[in-house]
């Protein structure tokens, strides 16, 4: 037996399952240890510590089937669960959850399961679980989770379209945390799909003038001020915009979409020079970025209102000339993705063994399509998509060993059943020669004699061979005629006979315990052997009649297993091809969206360019007239 | 008119960048975003009652292989473990049974940590005869000090009937300040 602390399957769970809700937990409760009792639950775990999840739950189920884990049963289910949901099997593990988690939990444990099964589906788009799940948490989240569930509550309402219950959830938020201002933000977009804008600015307009302590929340005011600065442009309020936009950061994931804004602001207020610095300042940054695309046609537009037509032309024909190369550089992207190589390079950069929920994928293999697809690898669906994906690569591959380990299987069954055969009728010549029937009797009788002996002190019996031709010889002197003469010599043989049968006799009536106990022990370890050959015997004979069984249930598993493997085979690589399809579809669809947006930027810098023409032609002609 | 269209895509452009920390796909109305979301729900429930068929079929094949390879009665698991583990760090262990090599294991990093947290590894599985054999294990690593470290322990242990499990266990003697290498069997 394996005596060993571990840890507690509860913080098993914790660690598995709840690891990004918060670590604190683990080693807030301080939980019991408890001791592997059993090897195979301690080799679950071996796996399961490494985050190597599907053999961790291959074992267990394997281990579960055996009855090997009856001292860790209840802890087994439950641990089972988390490793499900860890695999990113959350439909199974919610299934245990579910079973497991209405007994004796506790209840912090169990809200937060509740809370990391939500989050996870709304991840995975299934908004009906997930607001069941929240439905299930109790009252005992600590209060940073309880925080976060209520926000998960709020964005499921906004995803629901019911924006009018994450208004009501958000606007009593209070305090000036991190979590405030996201809950402060998030109302501020749930105001504004509403169509309440009034109250959504001032909401912006305060979130926009936090002092910010971290990267996400100057990330966060970044955005309210660009929001709103874009909403009071569109609205004729260039003035009010413009420090807004200001206040965004020069480096940043929206500074090229602000630098954009104030330069129309200035442009809006026919401050052409002034909109042309921010404008100019983009044109060194990436042209994939629609903010520079439409940096480019809005400097000519300046130039233009300035009257530097010829300088205006130049920069329509390089926004042509940059957009027509671009749109070429997306063609192709687009036939490579629908080549599939893409998403080959995506499997074949990615290790085997990466499988399991808290994968992320932080960068796409190398190549001009990543820079396309940079920021699809932040929505959901993508990066699920591709859990997906990478998930199902893993079970083909899996299934292509097991396929090949099957066919070593039915050699190796049809091997032993050739060397079975072969082996058969030698044995079973060698067992028909073998009379352990008659040995046994032989043995009784045996038993039967030494009790007689025994019973009649027959001390002669036991002497041996050669006492006993002794004993012959001195009875058959005895009856020596010779020796009934009355002479005196007869008499001295007479006495000497007497005395050399007496001395055997007590020689051997002396000896006669000790023989008779060292026969009684040999008789009965013959009678242990030939127990033990009885055994072996009925052993051999079983075995013989199971073989052929064992052989034929060997026969049906293995061939039975094949099949399964290949449908299964077949089957995982038709949702390979879909999954494929689907992300495909993703992300082509997002390269022909930017392409369109370069063609209509085209067509807009081809028609000013023709009205510059047309100007410059008319300007040509009233001269010459 | 340049200028009217290219703000109409500016304005289009500030509703999306209200709406990113909720959906982040910006220009998909709320129908495609739906039935995204439809075909994405489908496929995954496809990949979930996959990974179920496969979890079980490999449970299957891996109770089919363990009973080919090595049946009940020949059968004998030698398993390793680590209790606390202050004064060793495990680099590898090496077995012998009757004289003969059997298995000769490099732990990883990442599983040597998990034998410290409570994992027991599986390291060599036998089939051997009913009787006597003799088992040497032989242990590398960092003892204290971040010293090389390599010791040896050895069993005689008795094979039945059934299958059999060796437990081969390092633990700390505190009060040597050195490791120990233990060795258990059970049936």
């Amino acid at each position: 037996m394996i005596t060993r602390p571990a840890i507690v399957v509860f913080c098993l769970l914790v660690l598995a399952s709840l690891a990004p809700v918060g670590t604190a937990f683990a080693g807030k409760d301080g939980p019991e240890p408890i001791v592997v009792e059993e090897p195979h639950y301690g080799e679950v775990l071996f796996y399961f510590y490494q985050e190597d999840y599907f053999p961790a739950i291959v074992r267990l189920l394997a281990a579960q089937e055996q009855g090997q884990l009856e001292q860790h049963a209840a802890q087994a289910d439950l641990l089972k669960g988390g490793m499900y949901l860890s695999y990113g099997h959350h439909l199974e593990a919610a299934e245990i959850f579910e079973r497991l988690l209405a007994d004796n939990v506790n209840p912090e444990i169990r809200d937060r399961t509740w809370f990391f099964l939500a989050k996870i589906w709304r991840q995975r788009g299934y908004l009906d679980k997930a607001q069941q799940a929240i439905d299930n948490i109790g009252d005992d989240l600590p209060e940073d989770v309880r925080r976060e569930a209520t926000m998960l509550q709020a964005q499921l309402y906004i995803d629901g379209g019911e924006f009018d219950r994450a208004i009501a959830l958000l606007q009593d938020w209070k305090g000036k945390t991190e979590w405030s201002r996201y809950a402060q933000f998030n109302l501020g977009v749930a105001l504004v799909r509403s169509g309440r804008m009034d109250e959504a600015s001032k909401i912006l307009a305060e979130l926009g003038d936090i002092d910010p302590w971290n990267e996400e929340l100057t990330s966060l005011r970044d955005k309210a001020n660009l929001a709103l600065g874009y909403a009071l442009l569109q609205s004729g309020q260039a003035h009010a915009a413009k420090p807004l936009l200001q206040r965004v950061r020069l480096e940043g994931p929206f500074s090229n979409k602000a630098l954009l804004g104030v330069g129309w602001a200035d442009a809006e207020l026919d401050r052409y020079q002034r909109a042309l610095v921010p404008w100019m300042e983009l044109r060194g940054r990436d042209l994939l970025d629609p903010a520079v695309q439409e940096s480019m046609l809005a400097i000519p537009y300046a130039l233009a209102q300035l009257d530097s037509i010829s300088q205006a032309a130049d920069h329509y024909l390089n926004a042509i000339e940059a957009f027509y190369e671009e749109s070429s550089r997306i063609d192709r992207t687009i036939g490579h993705i629908e080549s599939g190589l893409f998403f080959d390079e995506f499997i074949s950069d990615e290790p085997l063994d990466s499988t399991g929920w808290y994968w992320r994928m932080e960068a796409l293999p190398e190549g001009p399509e990543a820079r396309y697809l940079f920021h699809l690898l932040a929505t959901h669906e993508f990066q699920e998509g591709l859990k997906n994906y990478r998930d199902l690569n893993y079970l083909w591959n899996n299934l292509d060993r097991w396929q090949q380990s099957v066919d070593v299987y039915a050699n190796m069954l049809e091997t032993r059943r050739l060397a079975y055969e072969e082996r058969l009728p030698r044995v079973e010549e060698a067992l028909s020669r073998a009379d352990i029937d008659g040995m046994v009797q032989r043995k009784l009788e045996f038993d039967a004699q030494l009790n007689d002996i025994e019973q009649s002190g027959d001390w002669l019996a036991l002497a041996t061979e050669r006492e006993f031709e002794m004993w012959g010889e001195i009875t058959s002197l005895e009856k020596t005629p010779a020796l009934s003469a009355n002479i005196p010599e007869a008499d001295e043989v007479r006495d000497k006979i007497k005395l050399l049968k007496g001395v055997l006799q007590w020689g051997l009536e002396k000896d006669f315990g000790e023989r008779l106990w060292r026969i009684r022990r040999d008789l009965r370890e013959t009678g242990e052997a030939l127990v033990e050959t009885q055994r072996a015997r009925r052993q051999v004979d079983d075995s013989m009649q199971k073989q052929p069984l064992e052989f034929r249930a060997f026969d049906e598993r293995v061939y039975g297993l094949e099949p399964r493997i290949e449908v299964l085979k077949m089957r995982v690589g038709d949702a390979m091809a879909e999954q494929r399809a689907f992300l495909r579809g993703i992300a082509v669809g997002e390269l022909q969206a930017q392409q369109r947006r370069l063609d209509t930027y085209t067509v807009q810098a081809r028609f000013a360019l023709a009205a510059i023409y047309d100007r410059a032609s008319t300007i040509t002609e009233a001269a010459v007239k | 008119m340049t200028r009217n269209l290219l703000m109409s895509l500016a304005a289009s452009f500030a509703l999306a960048v209200a709406v990113v920390p909720v959906l982040a796909q910006e220009a998909a109305s709320p129908e495609a975003e739906a039935a995204s979301r439809d075909k994405f729900r489908q496929l995954d429930q496809d990949v979930q009652s996959l990974k179920k068929e496969v979890l079980d079929l490999n449970r299957d094949l891996f109770l089919l292989e363990e009973e080919l390879l090595f049946p009940a009665n020949s059968q004998v698991a030698f398993f390793i473990s680590m209790d606390v583990g202050e004064y060793f760090k495990l680099d590898s262990v090496n077995l012998k049974i009757d004289g003969k090599e059997v298995a000769n294991y490099l732990y990883t990093d990442r599983e040597a940590g998990s034998l410290l947290r409570g994992g027991v590894h599986r390291v060599h599985m036998a089939n051997l005869k009913a009787g006597d054999h003799e088992l040497v294990a032989i242990f590398t690593g960092q003892g204290p000090h971040s010293r090389e470290y390599r010791r040896g322990a050895t069993m005689n242990f008795s094979k039945g009937i059934g299958a059999k499990y060796v437990e081969l266990e390092i633990t700390d003697r505190v009060k040597k300040q050195q490791p120990e290498f233990v060795i258990k069997e059970w049936e």
